[in-house]
């Protein structure tokens, strides 16, 4: 992803925008009695599609926003989402990925992960509870329900960022390793042509 | 230069983790009011109009939204709903003569007819925001400092209590459910039953506990749970005495214990809170910070 100060606002902007339509929207909703929650999966789609440095402090920025309005524990978001957006972004630059259902899976591995890192957390500093099936259901259900809330917003996410994301750039020539059908040749092209242009 | 930029990334990297570490050390060890404290407040403040206007505008989504799961609920209470009509309606007639032998034992005392929140000012305030997690349960309400909001100011809805004010900045105020898990309600069964501290099942916003009953007090399905109000001089519950919880729904009593466990179903909608009244400017109780 090519960073300009135009589309660092972009980002900025979507994080600010995702965590008040978290807040104020999506925590009122219940599906199987559990919330959804829409920040890792955003946190994750940025880290696909910006890499680990983008994804990293994405999740900082994004869990220190949300405790501070939330009035929760400072760092304790920012710890879990750093690390989800980190992660999600190691993946994007270590492996090609051809198939549309990598980032909905993705999304829902790394949210379970970081609604459990957020539990172990938590269960660190005293919240007097027993590790109960309530508690793992509500993971597993935030995870299962960032599958399906990825479909759409992982596209939108990746229609608000176009003009950086380097596979869309078709002055480079390339074609998205991360478009389906998208040959091993065309990919190969992608990635030396990228390395040249000196972006991720 | 390509391990140069390895090195940058990795050294951001743990200098975010720190920084993450950091801030949650510093802001357990800090006491109320300290500059993260303050600091968090005044990023809270930002967002309140921002929660507010997106609260209001997105709730016909919402509604309709929650209307599918609703429905669904509905049809499995419908069933439990007709047989609780008959045994309210029993009650109800119990109630009722109870009621006229109070207000002339009352006004025998010379005691005006009083509320459960008599001394207290009501203010109405709207939910702008609540956590994601089952961790925080606490949403964020419209009113503060401003509107003579305090810490510790009880919240109750039309149907029963909903929990307390743990956190005030000028416009906005945090309240602690009583689903949370730092809550603990002095709480009487009523009609006599005994005392006790409702605490919640940490994650499930309809089950409160109320733990160590002697178990040769009985106790049954539908009995009604309201803060007792509890005080010794020195120190006191923030909830004045009365307030309806919620009625129990289980008992269980284990073989080899003295002691019974009470769930109770909260009579607030905790998932569903969209107006609150903070009963603001009480009398004072003793040991309760405001």
């Amino acid at each position: 992803m090519i960073i300009t100060w135009r589309i660092g606002l972009r980002i900025a902007l979507i994080v600010v925008v995702t965590i008040v339509l978290q807040i104020s929207f999506f925590s009122y909703l219940s599906f199987f009695g559990t919330t959804p929650n829409v920040i890792p999966l955003m946190v994750v789609s940025l880290g696909l599609l910006g890499g680990g440095m983008i994804g990293a402090v994405c999740g900082f920025a994004a869990g220190l926003l949300l405790d501070s309005a939330l009035l929760q524990t400072l760092g304790v978001s920012s710890l879990v989402l750093l690390g989800a957006g980190y992660l999600a972004g190691r993946y994007r630059e270590g492996a090609e990925f051809s198939n549309s259902l990598i980032p909905p899976l993705l999304a829902g591995v790394l949210t379970t992960a970081a609604a459990a890192g957020f539990a172990a957390i938590q269960l660190m500093l005293g919240v007097h509870t027993p590790v109960s099936l309530l508690v793992l259901r509500e993971i597993f259900v935030q995870g299962l329900l960032a599958v399906l809330l990825t479909i759409p917003i992982y596209p939108l996410i990746r229609w608000a960022l176009r003009p950086a994301i380097v596979d869309d750039l078709t002055v480079l020539g390339a074609r998205s390793p991360i478009t389906r059908g998208a040959s091993r040749a065309g990919r190969a092209r992608g990635r030396r042509i990228r390395r040249a242009a000196g972006v991720s | 230069m390509y391990r140069k930029q390895v090195r940058r990334r990795r050294a951001i990297l743990v200098l975010l983790v720190v920084a993450a570490l950091v801030l949650l050390s510093t802001q357990f060890s800090e006491r109320e009011g300290g500059p993260l404290h303050s600091m968090q407040r005044a990023v809270a403040s930002v967002f309140g109009p921002m929660e507010e206007g997106a609260t209001r505008a997105l709730k016909p989504a919402r509604d309709l939204i929650n209307w599918f799961d609703e429905t669904f609920k509905a049809r499995g209470e419908n069933d439990d709903l007709r047989s609780e009509l008959q045994q309210l309606r029993t009650q109800l007639v119990q109630a009722q003569s109870a009621e006229g032998e109070n207000k002339q034992l009352r006004e025998l005392l010379g005691i005006d007819r009083e509320g459960t929140l008599a001394g207290y000012t009501p203010v109405t305030a709207r939910v702008i925001g609540r956590s994601p997690t089952v961790w925080y349960s606490t949403v964020t309400v419209d009113k503060g400092s401003s509107a003579g909001v305090k810490m510790n100011d009880p919240v109750v809805t039309g149907d029963g209590l909903a929990g307390r004010i743990t956190d005030v900045t000028g416009g906005t105020a945090v309240v602690s459910l009583i689903t949370d898990d730092r809550s603990a309600v002095s709480a009487r069964v009523l009609p006599d039953g005994p005392e006790g501290v409702a605490e919640p099942e940490v994650g499930d916003p309809s089950d409160l506990l109320l733990d160590f009953i002697d178990k040769s007090q009985p106790i049954h399905r539908g009995q009604i749970l309201v803060t007792a109000g509890w005080s010794n001089g020195a120190i006191s519950s923030a909830f004045p005495p009365g307030i309806p919880i919620g009625k129990v729904s289980e008992t269980v009593v284990g073989d080899q214990q003295a002691f019974q466990r009470v769930h109770v179903t909260p009579y607030a909608d905790i998932r569903g809170l969209d107006f609150v009244q903070v009963a603001t400017g009480g009398p004072k109780r003793p040991g309760v910070p405001g």
